[in-house]
């Protein structure tokens, strides 16, 4: 409890660290902060061509079934690898100076999740513009969503960062790992086409149930079902709560193992 | 909080380091190469426990290694002790690394609040204080400029108007007073001294013990991860430069039997009679070398020829010379230097009115100053052989330096007996 309130005492700080990156991120380029919503566009101008010209599907508007899932999940995969090396990438600032270490992956999954935020600005111009529209009551659901997606990411990346420091094979692991959990996850394709006996599987995923929420309020523009969003909530939880005491017991010697 | 509280109260703490003689931090490593995870443990800290109390300003002072630095970082909670217990009350600001999370694309104004909120201060907190620390640095010009287009100087004033102007209840500061120009540090060290006065404890670790004299009230002489002693500033100073002259002067090594100077290089087999007359007098050693210095020693009390002596301690200067051919009258000198080659104090058996026969053999000539005058500092002695007239025979010039130390922080190059009466 005395660390929660400490790490609102280092709110300001957990700002500054977001906005240096979001800034930083693509500082000295001509388009400067442009590249924020340029590179989820390019993305979409890609998947549009690719799927409807060569790997036709039967999907209708398979670039909004694809771009709404994907955007999601870029964050959610950004916070597992990014996240588990931002401990080891601030070293030079833990090594030298207190504040509680929870700060950094803490900054480090707030700024890849506003840039989500910024790249569903452009998520909802395409859904305007093409046509598709926009059911008000599902999108009330959205911040709920993204508030469950973003405890399971921040509870990864604690666990991760904290481990990272220890062992620094995780984060190349990770690099795997997350290319296996995307294409466990129902992104590219519909769950309906998944295997009956894989079905398990995939409902243990959290992932899943979070990206067919997105999809069910963007795509579908219905209010999703509330029963998978409930089980990634607890999932959630645990790991935010898991990460929480296992990061406190590792930071201990993060200063002598950097 | 009353003034003679405890606030800062270490209790016994230790710490041990891995040292490992080839750190494998990869799972290949890790499970390929299992025996060389080998680590030295090192005890750091072997149980040192001191107090603080508030207002006070306490400084820890000991040689590299001695566990100073580490005790500092187990106080701002960077590192955690294996045993024992700190206790600290209040809140605790930093002064270890200056400009932390500077961004250098970003403006000044800018990275004070990035700056100052890696500090733990809030934005209500830093717009309060934004005006003062931008006066305190008097960079009131730059401030919107980029901190990439500062000089080290102002990039380090901005860091430090940060650091002090964040308000604790506790300070710790390792070794970075020397930023900036003089009149900024005098600046700093007035503001140091008015957070101090208003409450603020202090805790400083330097090399620079005449900070520690000026501004700490006690001081804890760490060596080895044990505390020597702690007490009033000038006592613990003055007791652990006495330690460190004492291990300076036990641990100089006897000089190589060929002591020249590197840049000598005329062996003494080399003695060939200069009869041309022509003195090249700006060489580091010259003269028409009728007679010849083969060396020169600087004797202690102990009679060991070192390099090291301690102030108001017997130094003798033996000379080694040679005659090729003989001469009617021989007047050798000797001269004490300043490195950059400033003349301390010469004298020669000339003006002293001793008169050397003239001798076809070897011989030594020694000159005994029975308490060294010159105070703690590096010096350079010269040794010379001249005729009746002046001319050289042979002159060293940088024969050699050596060091004097001292435990008395006086000015100058000599000690002048004194007493004061008030």
């Amino acid at each position: 409890m005395k660390t929660l309130k400490e790490i609102y005492d280092y709110r300001q700080m957990i700002f500054s660290l977001v906005r240096k990156d979001l800034r930083g991120r693509y500082k000295g380029s001509v388009l400067g902060f442009m590249w924020t919503f340029i590179n989820p566009l390019l993305q979409l101008v890609v998947y549009t061509v690719v799927f409807s010209l060569i790997l036709r599907t039967d999907i209708e508007r398979y670039y909004l079934y694809l771009f709404v899932a994907l955007i999601p999940w870029i964050f959610f995969s950004a916070s597992l690898t990014g996240g588990s090396a931002s401990i080891v990438a601030q070293k030079d600032l833990v090594k030298k100076i207190y504040f509680p270490r929870q700060v950094i992956p803490i900054a480090y999954v707030t700024s890849s999740f506003v840039n989500m935020l910024l790249s569903f600005i452009v998520v909802f111009i395409v859904i305007i513009f093409s046509g598709t529209g926009i059911n008000p009551l599902a999108v009330l659901c959205l911040p709920v969503i993204m508030i469950v997606e973003y405890m399971l990411a921040l509870g990864t990346a604690l666990i991760t960062s904290a481990v990272t420091v220890y062992f620094r094979d995780l984060e190349h692991i990770l690099g795997i790992v997350t290319m296996t959990w995307m294409y466990m996850t129902p992104i590219m394709y519909d769950k309906s086409i998944v295997p009956e006996r894989l079905l398990p599987l995939f409902n243990l995923n959290p992932m899943t149930h979070i990206i067919g929420c997105y999809r069910d309020v963007l795509y579908y523009k219905t209010v999703p079902e509330l029963s998978g969003l409930l089980s990634s909530f607890i999932l959630g939880t645990v790991f935010l709560v898991a990460g929480h005491f296992l990061f406190l017991k590792l930071q201990r010697h993060f200063a002598e193992e950097l | 909080m009353t003034k003679n509280e405890t606030v800062i109260e270490v209790k016994n703490i230790t710490k041990k380091f891995k040292i490992y003689m080839d750190k494998g931090s990869q799972l290949k490593e890790r499970l390929l190469f299992h025996k060389r995870n080998r680590y030295e443990e090192r005890e750091v800290l072997k149980g040192i426990s001191f107090q603080v109390k508030k207002g006070e300003a306490v400084g820890l002072i000991g040689h590299n290694g001695c566990g100073k630095s580490t005790t500092l970082k187990l106080l701002t909670k960077i590192m955690y002790p294996d045993s024992g217990e700190i206790i600290m009350k209040g809140r605790i600001s930093s002064l270890i690394e200056l400009g932390a999370g500077f961004h250098p694309d970003m403006s000044g104004r800018e990275n004070i609040y990035t700056n100052a909120s890696i500090f733990g201060l809030t934005k209500k907190e830093i717009d309060a204080r934004l005006d003062e620390i931008i006066a305190f640095s008097e960079l009131e010009e730059f401030i919107d400029n980029p901190v990439r287009t500062y000089s080290s100087g102002l990039y380090m004033r901005l860091a430090f108007s940060v650091a002090i102007n964040v308000d604790a209840d506790i300070l710790l500061i390792d070794e970075i007073l020397a930023v900036g120009d003089t009149n900024f540090q005098t600046k700093c060290f007035n503001r140091l001294r008015e957070l101090k006065a208003k409450g603020m404890t202090i805790i400083i670790v330097t090399h620079d013990l005449a900070t520690i004299e000026k501004f700490c009230d006690r001081s804890v002489w760490i060596n080895d991860g044990l505390i020597v002693c702690e007490g009033r500033s000038d006592e613990v100073v003055d007791a652990y430069l006495n330690f460190m002259n004492q291990k300076k002067v036990e641990s100089e090594p006897a000089p190589p039997a060929n002591n020249t100077p590197a840049t000598e290089e005329t062996p003494p087999e080399n003695s060939e009679v200069n009869d041309s007359g022509e003195i090249d007098y700006s060489a580091n050693r010259f003269g028409l070398k009728y007679v010849e210095i083969r060396k020169a020693e600087m004797l202690n009390s102990e009679n060991k020829d070192v390099r090291i002596f301690r102030t108001g301690d017997r130094l003798s200067v033996k000379i080694h010379y040679h005659v090729n051919k003989t001469i009617d009258e021989y007047v050798f000198g000797f001269g004490f230097y300043t490195l950059e080659g400033e003349c301390l104090y010469g004298n020669n058996t000339q003006i002293d009115r001793i008169k050397i026969n003239p001798q076809n053999t070897d011989g030594t000539v020694s000159v005994i100053i029975e308490k060294l005058p010159l105070i703690a500092g590096k010096y350079v002695l010269n040794v010379a052989v001249v005729d009746a007239d002046g001319t050289p025979m042979d002159f060293y010039r940088n024969y050699c330096e050596f060091e004097v130390v001292s435990e008395k922080r006086n000015m100058g190059y000599f000690n002048i007996e004194h007493e004061w009466r008030i």
